[in-house]
């Protein structure tokens, strides 16, 4: 099969988009591994919710004002629905993660790996229930809320058929790449965060409460997830578990990058994104398994990921 | 014959490389007894079924193998449903494709492919240790699952069935025996099979190779100063517990007599080995073992009451984490919590009300605490 320069550039930008979902669950677990040492395994199920949530607001809200449309009305109401759902994720979430942190995951640091991950694990089997309870078992279908959202035109302006809501993603993406960069660089409390990253008992002494701090990050990586699930659900539709495959991906890039830096969440998320989309013009079969085929990969060449650790996790 | 020896002051006996005390004698034969009887109890009642019990002794099983490395080498595998999976679908193509009948030939090849797949994993993960290693296995794992879903010779999500030759079931001792006579015995050479498992795992763990697992646990360079050729030794461990594993998702498929990726090589199976070991008590012999029927019980009873069974294992779970770090097996045993508890209340049975207004208390001091927690990260102030 002749591959087109147009479709190899759909494909490339699809990856893109997908890579942009995936960095931004990877990155609140890698937050979340660096700092707290944690992996949190409910994390999938943080990232459904997110999209469940999504689609009622976007529903509810398209359900007054009708369906976005074409042109200037069409766009705003779209815009309004996508913060409406923005603002009610991270209402439901930074709570969420908040108790999280505070109510569970604070009394066992010190223990054995293995009891955070019963623990996570506990949560998560929890989370699916909760979520059935809410949402019911059977899929929920999102492709009439969101087929509107595409016929409001972008890429034609270039010459170029490609999904509106796609290229959306790609912007809100990069503005949640370099705010997260710019919050944890340019920001005072990103560097108490990353101060207490690199040595706990240091910033304890000068004077930074680690317990807030944790909270703060688990509760700022809960965040992360839903608003990826929020981002990502459209093209699809939503279904209890749809949290699975995404957490076993971040994994994968958060390996493929070095667990706890944030630099190689990004890097492995567009990696992993792009080359899983190229792969399914290529060779449909290797689409599942090529991130793990890039995983193992760069694990052979350099065993501590591609850009090594960022907090005390050496 | 067994023979008498000395253990820490107590007189304990030897027979066949293993040394058990009157106590733990006794528990030995009730716990043999019961596990032989088991098929007659399950008859007197509805609510307790067999197969329900023989999956959790199976999936207990692979738990013995994983508390190889997580009790010594503090290696935290999440991906062990692999080598369950890597057993039962090797069991499910031999006897799909190859036309084996016979159930020694099919646990064969299960141990075979679980050993060559636990050899290639090991080589791959165990370059890293804590979280890596977790994240590493568990990600294999999940491979290993997307190519059973997606290749069709496999089943795909569809499964394999186990239905080799005219008698349409899988042979043993070269006859074809009806549904119930072959669930019995399938039951019982699974009891067989996990006697000789947990007496390997005893010799194991009675051997200088356990201490040289503990010594890598407890530090690796240390370890490795001292002489060890400490990737070597993990890396044996790894292949011997994916061989537990291996054993044991044969033996699922020989019972079932069909396999399902979500049954076996799903990322929540793996959860649930890991679960079972920590929930039967991961620094004792057996406890995987009890752990693997409980959970699968409290799960498949969960089915019946209730929709939310999910998180019914979940609450467990945190009980668990919270209450019993040391498990079912670890908590009853002397020294453990429930048997301290229950030693101070036949002393004092009055301390039962001041064990009530500790656990309101400390309730009541976790919930202050994390609503201060929301102020601050609602309002910014305390």
């Amino acid at each position: 099969m002749a591959v087109t320069p147009t479709a190899a550039l759909v494909q490339t930008l699809n990856g893109i988009q997908f890579g942009f979902i995936l960095f931004m669950i990877a990155s609140g677990l890698t937050v979340i591994l660096g700092i707290l040492d944690v992996l949190n395994l409910a994390h999938g199920e943080l990232f459904s919710i997110g999209a469940y949530t999504a689609i009622g607001v976007f529903g509810f809200i398209i359900g007054i004002v009708g369906p976005p449309g074409g042109g200037v009305v069409g766009t705003a109401v779209f815009v309004l629905a996508v913060l409406a759902a923005v603002l009610v994720t991270a209402a439901i979430l930074l709570p969420v993660g908040t108790l999280f942190e505070a109510v569970f995951l604070r009394q066992i640091y010190d223990r054995d790996q293995v009891y955070q991950l019963v623990l996570t694990f506990a949560l998560l089997l929890i989370l699916l229930d909760v979520k059935k309870v809410i949402w019911g078992d059977s899929s929920i279908r999102t492709d009439a809320v969101y087929s509107a959202i595409n016929t409001i035109p972008t890429s034609e302006l270039v010459g170029l058929n490609y999904p509106t809501y796609n290229v959306f993603v790609i912007l809100v993406g990069s503005v949640v790449v370099v705010g997260l960069f710019w919050f944890f660089e340019r920001t005072k409390t990103g560097r108490i965060i990353r101060a207490t990253a690199i040595d706990r008992e240091m910033a304890t002494a000068i004077g930074v409460s680690t317990d807030r701090v944790f909270t703060l990050v688990f509760a700022l990586g809960a965040f992360l997830a839903g608003f990826a699930g929020a981002m990502a659900v459209p093209p699809t539709s939503a279904t209890l578990e749809m949290g699975t495959n995404p957490l076993v991906l971040s994994f994968v890039v958060i390996v493929i990058g070095g667990l706890g830096s944030l630099r190689g969440a990004f890097v492995g998320a567009l990696l992993v994104g792009v080359i899983r989309s190229w792969m399914i013009t290529l060779y449909p079969p290797g689409e599942i398994a090529a991130p793990f085929a890039i995983m193992a990969l760069i694990l052979l060449v350099k065993p501590e990921g591609l850009f090594g650790t960022w907090g005390e996790t050496a | 014959m067994p023979e008498r020896v000395d253990r820490d002051g107590t007189p304990a006996y030897r027979f066949l490389g293993v040394e058990v005390t009157r106590r733990e004698a006794a528990f030995l034969v009730i716990g043999v007894v019961f596990l032989f009887v088991i098929p007659d109890i399950a008859g007197l009642s509805d609510s307790l079924q067999l197969s329900v019990i023989h999956q959790g002794l199976l999936f207990g099983f692979a738990a013995v193998g994983l508390n190889l490395l997580l009790r010594h080498t503090k290696l935290t595998s999440f991906g062990h449903a692999a080598f369950f999976g890597t057993g039962a679908y090797a069991t499910a193509v031999l006897a799909r494709y190859a036309g084996v009948q016979s159930v020694g030939l099919l646990l064969l090849g299960a141990i075979a492919a679980a050993t060559v797949m636990a050899a290639i994993i090991g080589v791959l993960s165990l370059r890293h240790t804590g979280l890596y290693f977790a994240l590493l296995t568990l990600a294999f794992g999940q491979l290993l699952y997307a190519i059973a879903l997606g290749q069709s010779a496999l089943g795909g999500s569809d499964g394999l069935p186990i239905r080799p030759g005219p008698a349409n079931q899988p042979l043993l001792f070269g006859t074809a025996f009806s549904p119930d006579v072959y669930q019995i015995l399938t039951y019982y050479l699974t009891v067989v099979v996990i006697l000789i498992g947990l007496f390997v795992m005893y010799r194991i763990t009675q051997s200088p190779f356990r201490n040289a697992l503990d010594a890598i646990g407890q530090e690796r360079t240390r370890a490795r100063f001292i002489g060890l050729p400490v990737r070597r030794y993990v890396w044996a461990a790894f292949v011997i517990s994916g061989i537990y594993g291996g054993v044991a998702g044969g033996l699922y498929a020989v019972v079932r007599q069909y396999v399902r990726p979500e049954g076996t090589l799903f990322f929540l199976r793996s959860g649930d080995i890991l679960f079972m070991a920590i929930l039967g008590g991961f620094r004792t012999l057996a406890g995987p073992l009890i752990g693997g029927v409980v959970l699968v019980f409290l799960q498949d009873v969960g089915q019946d009451v209730t929709q939310y069974y999910d998180f019914l294992t979940g609450v467990v779970l945190l009980i668990l984490v919270y209450g019993f770090p040391r498990g079912i097996v670890g908590s009853l045993r002397s020294g453990g919590i429930v048997n301290t508890r229950l030693n101070e209340l036949r002393r004092e049975p009055s301390v039962l009300s001041s064990w009530g207004r500790t656990a309101v208390q400390s309730i009541e001091q976790k919930v202050a605490e994390s609503l201060t927690s929301l102020r601050i990260i609602l309002f910014g102030v305390d």
